[in-house]
């Protein structure tokens, strides 16, 4: 029973034939030897029969456990692709995240700017200004060429967006220097501005002017003569002007 | 199909079975033939390539209980991050206020 339980259950015919050739082995020493005849016959036999039961037994164990190995290996297999899929699904959710906070900059960033015009929109609500005003206004600081060009300008006309050197000498503030102390500035034209003629040798002759402008005629505003400029807006333009347009570097201070 | 697929496990499975081995180191033995040392030598180096097989199979550093474990956690995450990736993707966050 022992050994057709051996050879039923142990893995196959390696472990059988194992046994029948130890059983032959072992029978035919016994037939010659005197040893073996004694009872201790049967033990030797049945240590070496102990000994291959452990070793099938280990055996079929080893192969079991290898047939576990290879099983694993297999899961192993799945578990790293599905280790693979996780950090596919990470990276996806990192890229959502990072698109999200994206959106959310833009969107804080929208209603930021939204709120900023609502509240420009009301404070101009309440400091409202005529539309008549502004244009009036805007007229009035015009009106001295500060801004534009006047409409006969052309490359060569002393006229500037400011007041020039000879305009100033013209004014009230040069006549008012000048009053106390004649000859105090030796130079003829300033002489000769002062004294409010111009000699026909320095009289400046532009294309702009009409043929009929009298010689020693000082040009303090040069659009008088074309009555460009409405009465009686001088100062205060000039002051608008010395107001609003600070800033000397004009395009035609260059122009000769 | 069937056959063959289990002739080739059989085969698999016998490859790892050293009682081959065994058999013929005890039949040199009783043949009292010079060949015992040979079938010797092929034991050991048998024994030495199964254990740098063992030594390279992947995920037979835990049990095959905490491997299904892990098996199933890593499944379990999958699914989650599935669904949510299907969640967000096709969530509508701007709810447009309607006209009063």
């Amino acid at each position: 029973m022992h050994f057709s339980d051996l050879c039923k259950t142990s893995a196959p015919h390696a472990s059988c034939s194992l046994i029948h050739l130890f059983v032959l082995y072992k029978s035919s020493t016994a037939k010659t030897s005197d040893q073996w005849r004694n009872t201790r016959q049967t033990e030797p036999l049945f240590s070496v029969f102990q000994i291959l039961e452990v070793l099938v037994q280990r055996d079929r164990e080893f192969q079991e456990l290898m047939a576990v190995a290879q099983s694993q290996g297999k899961l192993h297999e799945e578990m790293q692709r599905l280790e693979k899929e996780v950090e596919k699904r990470d990276s996806d959710i990192q890229q959502l995240q990072k698109q999200l906070k994206e959106a959310e900059h833009i969107l804080a960033t929208a209603v930021y700017q939204a709120k900023e015009k609502l509240k420009s929109i009301d404070k101009a609500r309440k400091g409202s200004v005529l539309s008549e005003e502004l244009i009036k206004y805007a007229h009035r600081i015009s009106a001295s060429n500060a801004v534009c060009a006047p409409l006969n300008w052309v490359p060569g006309d002393p006229r500037r967006p400011y007041p020039t050197d000879l305009e100033m000498r013209s004014g009230m503030l040069g006549l008012m220097a000048n009053l106390p102390s004649n000859g105090v500035n030796g130079h003829l034209p300033g002489d000769a501005l002062a004294a409010g003629r111009l000699p026909d040798v320095l009289t400046p002759h532009y294309p702009w002017q009409s043929s009929d402008v009298s010689v020693g005629m000082l040009p303090p505003h040069h659009g008088s003569d074309l009555g460009l400029e409405p009465p009686g807006h001088n100062k205060e333009n000039e002051e608008d002007v010395e107001n609003m347009s600070t800033d000397s570097s004009s395009s035609s201070s260059d122009s000769d | 199909m069937m056959a063959t697929a289990q002739t080739t496990q059989e085969k698999e499975n016998e490859d790892w079975s050293l009682l081959p081995l065994v058999h013929d180191i005890i039949k040199c033995m009783d043949k009292d033939s010079q060949d015992v040392h040979q079938e010797l030598a092929k034991l050991k180096s048998k024994i030495q390539e199964a254990r740098e097989q063992i030594s390279n199979m992947p995920g037979i550093d835990c049990s095959p209980q905490e491997q299904q474990q892990q098996l199933c956690t890593l499944r379990e995450q999958v699914r989650t991050k599935n669904q949510l990736l299907h969640k967000y993707k096709g969530l509508c966050m701007f709810d447009v206020p309607k006209a009063s």
